[in-house]
């Protein structure tokens, strides 16, 4: 079988496996309807391309485990380059990456009433004030509540809980909203 | 949570540093592309472990993606040529090896014996392809890339896209028909 093969009626076996395998019209509808080389070599065709078909409908399922695999190395790069605050405490210092804090900050943030997805980021740290974090949120909120209402009230759990779960004095939380989502 | 959030806000916020938006499009897109270097390379393991740099080349590279694609054709891009390298650095051995592996592991007790002969003619005939080709074929036959997309994700231009893709397919067929 080659690109130029012709059958002995001359149609071409490229536009038959167009056919068969793009859905294109025939070109002479006619005389592939009455000419036996043609059907004979469209049956062969569809036969063996159904077989492709069939493998590409075939589920693949991803390897268990593999995500985590993915995220562990992920994560040991996102590492390489953390910032942290620092508490102070009376026998040493305390530091918490920049990192975990961010991980509360963005869990906060997607569990407030209104909020469909939030990412968080935070400022780099100010050097005078070593256990102060700055945080710049995007929020997607979710269709209906005023977005001014939804920015506030993640204000405020952050407010609340952030200085309670990782010890920081939490300063500016700049939010943008980036997106409205469907309920 | 990131149902319904679009892919863009999910790189922006990855470009930022985000691991769980980054976890995100992993999850969003970890299918294709577990997809596409199985059946390019016809190995599980060698699957697993393309699949696993081609998420970290991205992560990698995110700050330089400039979103003028989509992230999916933007990670095609990147398994397929993931795919080509390890293809031409396989030797014909690890190449016959990773067939022999797929026919082992796609053989279940409950498959109809026919059916998964000729599923298995199939995944053989593309192992048998040459890279390009078979790049060609697996994006088109099995992603459903038009030849557009294609021609995006290959670094060539619809025309060639085309030929890559009717040669793969004579190629298979002619297989298909030895082994029938």
């Amino acid at each position: 079988m080659t690109t130029e093969e012709r059958l002995p009626c001359g149609t071409r076996l490229e536009a038959l496996l167009a056919q068969v395998a793009e859905g294109e019209p025939a070109a002479d509808p006619a005389h592939q309807a009455s000419c036996p080389y043609c059907q004979a070599a469209l049956r062969r065709l569809e036969r063996h391309w159904a077989d492709v078909q069939a493998l590409a409908r075939e589920p693949v399922t991803v390897p268990e485990g593999l995500t985590a695999r993915i995220m562990a190395r992920v994560h040991a790069l996102a590492e390489q380059v953390s910032d942290s605050v620092i508490l102070g405490a009376r026998r040493g210092e305390t530091r918490v990456e920049h990192r975990a804090i961010r991980r509360y900050v963005q869990r906060l943030a997607a569990g407030a009433p209104g909020v469909a997805f939030a990412s968080a980021q935070l400022q780099p740290p100010d050097t005078a004030r070593p256990h102060r974090v700055d945080v710049a949120l995007r929020l997607v909120i979710v269709f209906g509540p005023p977005a001014a209402r939804v920015a506030n009230g993640v204000r405020e759990i952050l407010a609340r809980r952030i200085p309670r779960f990782t010890g920081a004095e939490l300063g500016q939380v700049d939010i943008t909203v980036a997106d409205v989502a469907e309920r | 949570m990131s149902g319904q959030v679009d892919d863009a806000i999910l790189v922006e916020a990855a470009q930022e540093g985000d691991t769980d938006a980054f976890e995100a499009l992993v999850r969003r897109h970890r299918n294709a592309v577990y997809r596409v270097a199985l059946r390019m390379l016809g190995s599980p393991a060698d699957a697993q472990d393309v699949t696993q740099e081609t998420f970290t080349r991205a992560w990698r590279a995110l700050r330089s993606f400039r979103r003028e694609s989509s992230v999916n054709t933007w990670l095609y891009r990147i398994v397929t040529r993931r795919c080509l390298d390890v293809i031409a650095a396989r030797t014909p051995a690890a190449e016959d090896l990773a067939t022999l592996e797929l026919r082992a592991r796609e053989s279940g007790p409950a498959e109809s014996v026919e059916r998964g002969e000729r599923l298995r003619a199939v995944t053989v005939a593309i192992s048998r392809l040459p890279g390009d080709q078979r790049a060609a074929l697996v994006l088109r036959e099995f992603e459903g890339l038009s030849y557009q997309q294609l021609a995006g994700v290959l670094g060539i231009t619809v025309p060639a896209v085309k030929g890559r893709i009717h040669r793969a397919r004579l190629a298979v067929l002619e297989q298909m028909e030895a082994w029938e």
